[in-house]
């Protein structure tokens, strides 16, 4: 097969600020659909507090974790109402659980398994409030792909905004 | 995502910027010491968070780095005689010491020398050499910290090694590379295989054997340790543990007894900066094949365009895109060699990428923490004058770490003080 000979000066025309400004300006993607899930009634505080703050957000459910029911869960909407977790999942493309130290390894396990079951992508925030974190780390650790032990639970809109929840 | 301004308050390094203020508290690298190898040696031009300077070693061995133009008329010194304890204009004689100050106005009748050379000084910052660096500190002087204690930079001399390379974009966007730990798995695949400074470890066949990395993202008092686990052996994990100190510097988790390695991203503007690669080994000297391998661009380093810091891969070569070896799958990108795999994707991003468009996925989470950190920081400094992480010498004594855990176990406990420098103790690696 004859090799297409790369320009010599395509890579450096095209990394140019110059040429930043035909790049195409229409979203790649469509709306995110997240799920925020406290999983603690501190937990819930942070979360339902991010509801109430008037900041625009993609989409994102907020969320806290009630009770485990047979095969699924209770959850409580931020914004009122209740729901179940297989109800939620549905149409879901990220979760996020954020958890302090009073969560329980339960409510982790049932929601990440729900999300491993449908292929979709978790993540704990652990936010240092009601003490040491050590055993909600270890109990998100399984059921989370990434993990963020934070210092400031001010950090949690932050991060939830990057992630365009 | 990230709005715009806060972008541009991350990537705005000049004097006057928030973020430049903060760069300014801290020792950087400004250069190699091996680009001011000898007293009286020809000045080096140096661009650092847009300030034009100029660094020479004088007759005395003292080093300096001050204003690159005479404050005359405003030519370069770069034109300059390193003379006799000075540097001189060439176009008219003016000289200047070390600290900048003028010393010498030959055109001037003899009596006025003194009093109109005290009035006449350059910019200037202190230069000093710590291991292969020298070292400046462009801030405050009255605020100046301690100077740095990396551990690579005190290591004896026969153990260490760095390079510098220079990169075409805004200096965040190399940094966000270097704590991207989820890229290694795809980019770099190939590297693991057959780089000489990276292959030969067990550690390498768990990064093989298990592509699906889970990350967990912990703040330290000067950054963040980012971990990312493997599957290991039944009921353990493989951990490899990347500590980022503010503002620019990581460290890579080692492999096997290879030496350890990382980088500083320094910000030359706003749309070059400089990535000094550093290698050493806290307990033993660098073999001569693996100084070897260093010095050819292995590993994280890299090869030049002869004479120049400028990569022979580079831009304006396609960075000598191999697709026969991107087929075969010697590489996965086409592109040889670890570092110039990193940059030439960081710089196909444009000099300063539109933070506002991109679509961030949980595994980003360390870039995430690290760019929340930074604006805190930058904030911290700017309103309440407080002096950010990184600058605290103690914050500068960590090391990276490879280790197999209980899969019940924290890396953080895990590890211990295996994050931490342990003077003449091995680092933890597999």
């Amino acid at each position: 097969m004859q090799r297409q000979p790369t320009l010599l000066s395509s890579c450096a025309r095209a990394a140019t600020a110059a040429e930043a400004r035909y790049r195409i300006t229409a979203p790649p993607f469509t709306r995110r659909s997240s799920r925020v899930i406290a999983l603690d009634e501190r937990a819930a505080a942070v979360v339902e507090q991010m509801q109430l703050a008037g900041q625009r957000w993609s989409g994102g459910h907020f969320l806290v974790f009630d009770s485990a029911v047979p095969d699924d869960a209770l959850l409580r909407r931020a914004a009122g109402g209740t729901a179940l977790l297989s109800e939620e999942l549905d149409g879901a493309d990220t979760v996020v659980m954020v958890a302090t130290a009073q969560a329980s390894a339960e409510a982790a396990s049932i929601i990440g398994d729900a999300c491993a079951a449908r292929s979709i992508m978790s993540a704990g925030l652990v936010v240092p409030e009601a003490g040491p974190v050590g055993e909600v780390v270890s109990a998100l650790r399984p059921n989370a792909m990434v993990l963020v032990v934070l210092q400031d639970a001010a950090d949690v809109p932050e991060v939830l905004s990057a992630l365009r929840v | 995502m990230l709005k715009q301004e806060i972008n541009e308050l991350l990537t705005q390094t000049g004097p006057g910027t928030p973020m430049g203020a903060m760069f300014r508290q801290y020792w950087i690298p400004a250069l190699l010491a091996e680009e001011l190898p000898e007293n009286d040696c020809p000045p080096v031009r140096v661009k650092l968070l847009s300030e034009r300077l100029i660094a020479f070693r004088d007759s005395e061995g003292r080093y300096g780095l001050i204003d690159e133009f005479c404050a005359h008329r405003g030519v370069s010194l770069w034109f300059g005689r390193n003379e006799e304890s000075g540097l001189r204009c060439t176009y008219h004689g003016w000289k200047y010491d070390v600290t900048g100050q003028c010393v010498e106005i030959p055109s001037e009748p003899a009596i006025r020398h003194s009093s109109l050379c005290a009035k006449i000084k350059l910019t200037s910052y202190p230069l000093v050499k710590i291991g292969d660096v020298l070292w400046t500190y462009m801030g405050d002087p009255r605020t100046t910290p301690d100077l740095p204690q990396w551990e690579f930079a005190h290591v004896p001399a026969e153990q260490t090694y760095t390079s510098k390379r220079w990169q075409e974009c805004n200096w965040l966007q190399a940094l966000e590379g270097g704590i991207d730990s989820s890229h290694v798995s795809w980019l770099h695949s190939g590297g693991l295989k057959t780089d000489p400074l990276f292959k030969g470890a067990r550690g390498n066949a768990y990064n093989l054997a298990d592509r699906k990395v889970f990350f967990e993202v912990v703040e330290s008092e000067g950054g963040l340790l980012i971990g990312a686990r493997r599957n290991a052996e039944e009921g353990h994990y493989y951990w490899r543990i990347t500590p980022w100190v503010m503002p620019s510097f990581t460290m890579i988790p080692p492999r096997g007894d290879h030496p350890i390695h990382g980088h500083f991203w320094i910000p030359i503007d706003d749309e070059n900066c400089w990535t000094y690669s550093y290698d050493y080994h806290p307990v033993r000297p660098l073999s001569a094949a693996e100084r070897q391998a260093m010095t050819e661009g292995h590993g994280v380093h890299c090869e030049y365009v002869p004479g120049t810091y400028r990569p022979l891969q580079n831009k304006d070569n396609d960075y000598l895109m191999d697709r026969a070896a991107q087929k075969r799958g010697d590489t996965y990108s086409g592109v040889k060699g670890i570092s110039m795999q990193d940059a030439s994707l960081q710089e196909s991003m444009g000099p300063i990428v539109d933070r506002t468009k991109e679509r961030l996925v949980s595994t980003d989470s360390g870039i995430i923490m690290a760019r929340r950190k930074l604006w805190r920081a930058v904030e911290a400094l700017r309103d309440e004058g407080v002096r950010p992480p990184g600058v605290d010498v103690a914050h500068q004594m960590v090391r990276s770490a490879a280790v197999v855990l209980p899969k019940d176990q924290s890396f953080v406990d895990g590890c211990g003080d295996a994050l931490r420098v342990r003077p003449g103790e091995k680092h933890a690696s597999v």
